[in-house]
């Protein structure tokens, strides 16, 4: 027992010697825990940081109302802006959700036993998990109104006098006196509104016994160009990862070229370590560039992934390859050895591919994460990638993820690059 | 022919090179020995243009010009055969050969010759396509000699170019390295085997904390720094061991007290004058 405790003492010791095999033991853990905690504690406070857009075309004192409800009991982050400026947004992945209320949506949220409240809303086709959200959030608030127009004798009876007005510019028969008579939201309102076939007049909308809210829902490609289907988005994540995958082999290619020695035969040769330097990121610049061409060839030509500017899909890719190959030679010198190469690409891959909209989607986050995930090469990746590809960006959208980019790959590759120098000679 | 000038290079507060001077002539091979710690690797990174000097000049002269390792076209007259197999293990040895013939700027038909010469150096032709992983370790320290003169250079430098291989490899380098003399190479050869030394230098540097302690030929280090040789006679009272430096008169004498059954005289070597120099105690 005394050498098993020994040798286990031993291992422990030598681990907690090791820096890099304590980071990974300790600090990385730890690291996934903060994130993965901020995260869901985000989510626990309730959907309060889903940014949804606005647009109110009622604009009456019930749409007013609704919206302030919105606001204060669903905790949506609403933002009211123009139709136009919110499809942008949401084409633009800023905004998940445009919810739109149209005219006659306060007459109908007043009154809603004939006619059901509608709104519009129009949603990322790569966030239906957050529209779903929203459309519960809208119901939820729907339902509120309706309870308290129950509540409120005063508007109750505004409604039913409404309604009896309506009722009474019926032609006369048995069914509207008893709809007059039974007009305090008796159940057979239902049943005699279908006998008098006003449920087809209203384009099958039912009033007070259907939902409290109506919601239409269409994709933003409806309008503007975006996905032609769930690959478009899939594949861009699967480029980030192959950047990512081949940055990583990079770096841990010339940590092993240290380790075996090569890299000393290649300084030694008649070229200088600026031309070795050129070379490695060539070959890594190449590499990437071709492995994610090839699989958006393969999706575009296998699973009908159509790119919306095959230009800019071209900036997009060299720019990603760009920021990679720089992100290769930082991680080259800051891992010594193979291991740590992989090691340390690897942990700081994962997590900034997190933060970056990589694995969750970065409206689940709190929105100091969002902010902090400006710092994630791998969301201006996204960005320019899924901009190209599917939302439609214009060279002046682009120019902003592609100019992050580049400007990580530059500083990254002449951080490393001096640091490599250094390391070498 | 390489040239160390009151070379000096520190690292800190260490004082890894301390005003070492030697030149190494065409067609001779130079031993550069010392302990662990000596300065050797710092001396050949600076031959080799990885390391600049802090004080003093290293450089290759020949009766035209003084030409600095530092900058990389005058790499081409060296070739660096690293301590570790410098090797790329996934590709042939001739593609290992190409590669760094590239390097130093051979092409076409004038690459090929010299990749089939250097196969046929390291006695690889045979298996020039095979992958160097899968080479034997003697095959992998050959093609490591042959990468460092693809281009032909000047001045080879060879790093304990024998560790880790059997007897026939050894022998085999060691005939390799007689060649390159031959064709009249200047050769910087580190070693800790002093049999090697002994057997292969023209000349040796011993150096110790970064300092040249001595440099000569090997009888002439001998004769300075070795000492007396050792006589070890065996009579019927046992074996004994007498330091001299006259072994037939010192064998008269111990026959005149008493017979001798045995006897055999152990010159002093080039281990002997290494551990007079730099001492017996252990180097970490």
């Amino acid at each position: 027992m005394n050498k098993i405790v020994a040798m286990a003492a031993k291992d422990i010791h030598i681990l907690f010697r090791d820096k890099l095999g304590f980071f990974f033991t300790v600090f990385f853990p730890l690291m996934m825990a903060i994130f993965f905690g901020a995260m869901f504690a985000g989510l626990s406070r309730g959907p309060a940081n889903i940014p949804i857009a606005l647009v109110d075309q009622d604009r009456t004192s019930a749409s007013e109302r609704f919206i302030e409800r919105l606001g204060q009991a669903s905790g949506l982050a609403v933002e009211q802006i123009p139709r136009e400026e919110a499809l942008e947004q949401v084409r633009r992945g800023r905004t998940a959700v445009l919810v739109t209320l149209t005219p006659g949506f306060g007459a109908a949220l007043d009154n809603p036993f004939v006619t059901t409240p509608e709104v519009e809303m129009t949603v990322d086709p790569t966030q239906f998990a957050v529209a779903g959200m929203v459309r519960g959030v809208l119901l939820e608030a729907a339902g509120a109104e309706l309870q308290d127009l129950m509540s409120d004798p005063a508007r109750l009876g505004a409604a039913n006098s409404q309604n009896s007005l309506f009722f009474e510019s019926l032609p006369p028969s048995s069914a509207r006196d008893d709809m007059l008579t039974f007009l305090d939201l008796s159940p057979r309102v239902s049943s005699l509104i279908d006998e008098m076939g006003l449920g087809a007049a209203t384009g099958g909308n039912q009033g007070f016994f259907g939902p409290p809210l109506e919601i239409e829902q269409t994709e933003v490609q409806a309008e503007r160009p975006g996905p032609t289907n769930s690959y478009a988005t899939s594949f861009a994540q699967a480029m980030l990862w192959t950047l990512i995958g081949g940055s990583v082999s990079f770096s841990m290619s010339i940590a092993i070229e240290r380790s075996r020695g090569t890299l000393m035969r290649l300084l030694v040769a008649p070229v200088t370590a600026r031309h070795l330097l050129a070379a490695k990121g060539l070959a890594c610049l190449g590499a990437t560039l071709f492995t994610s061409s090839a699989l958006i060839t393969l999706g575009i030509t296998v699973f009908d992934v159509r790119p919306t500017s095959y230009p800019l899909l071209v900036l997009a890719l060299l720019c990603g390859s760009i920021c990679f190959c720089g992100i290769m030679m930082a991680l080259s010198v800051i891992g010594g050895t193979e291991q740590a190469a992989a090691g340390i690409g690897w942990g700081l891959s994962l997590p900034l591919s997190m933060l970056g909209g990589g694995m969750v989607p970065l409206f689940l986050m709190p929105e100091w994460m969002q902010r902090l995930a400006n710092i994630s090469p791998m969301k201006w990746t996204l960005m320019a990638y899924e901009g190209a590809i599917w939302r439609g960006f214009t060279l002046n959208e682009m120019l902003l993820p592609c100019a992050v980019l580049v400007a990580i790959g530059v500083i990254a590759f002449t951080l490393g690059a001096r640091r490599l120098r250094w390391d070498t000679g | 022919m390489l040239v160390f000038d009151h070379v000096s290079k520190s690292f800190g507060d260490l004082r890894a090179v301390d005003d070492l001077s030697f030149e190494v002539e065409a067609g001779e091979v130079f031993g550069l020995l010392g302990p662990n710690g000596a300065g050797k690797t710092t001396a050949i990174n600076m031959a080799v243009g990885l390391l600049e000097p802090d004080e003093g000049v290293v450089r290759f002269a020949d009766e035209a010009f003084d030409r600095n390792p530092r900058d990389a076209e005058n790499r081409r007259s060296l070739g660096l055969a690293p301590q570790s197999i410098a090797l790329y293990e996934q590709i042939g040895g001739a593609d290992n050969l190409r590669f760094f013939g590239r390097l130093h700027g051979l092409r076409g038909s004038d690459l090929e010759e010299r990749v089939v010469a250097c196969l046929d150096f390291a006695d690889l032709t045979d298996v020039e396509k095979k992958v160097v992983s899968k080479y034997s370790g003697g095959m992998k320290r050959r093609l490591n000699l042959a990468v460092a003169i693809i281009h032909d250079p000047e001045l080879v430098l060879l790093d304990e170019p024998t560790v880790g291989v059997d007897p026939q490899s050894r022998n085999a380098i060691f005939e390799r390295v007689e060649q390159l003399r031959d064709a009249g190479k200047q050769v910087v050869y580190t070693t800790h085997y002093m049999e090697e030394a002994q057997r292969l230098c023209d000349r040796v540097a011993i150096i110790d904390r970064g300092r040249l302690m001595a440099l000569d030929t090997v009888p002439a280090l001998i004769g300075a720094h070795g000492g007396p040789g050792n006589l070890v006679v065996r009579t019927g009272e046992g074996e004994s061991r007498h330091e001299t430096t006259d072994p037939l008169g010192t064998l008269a004498e111990l026959q005149a007290r008493q017979a001798v059954d045995h006897f055999q005289y152990l010159p002093p070597d080039l281990e002997t004058v290494f551990l007079n120099l730099t001492g017996r105690a252990l180097r970490d």
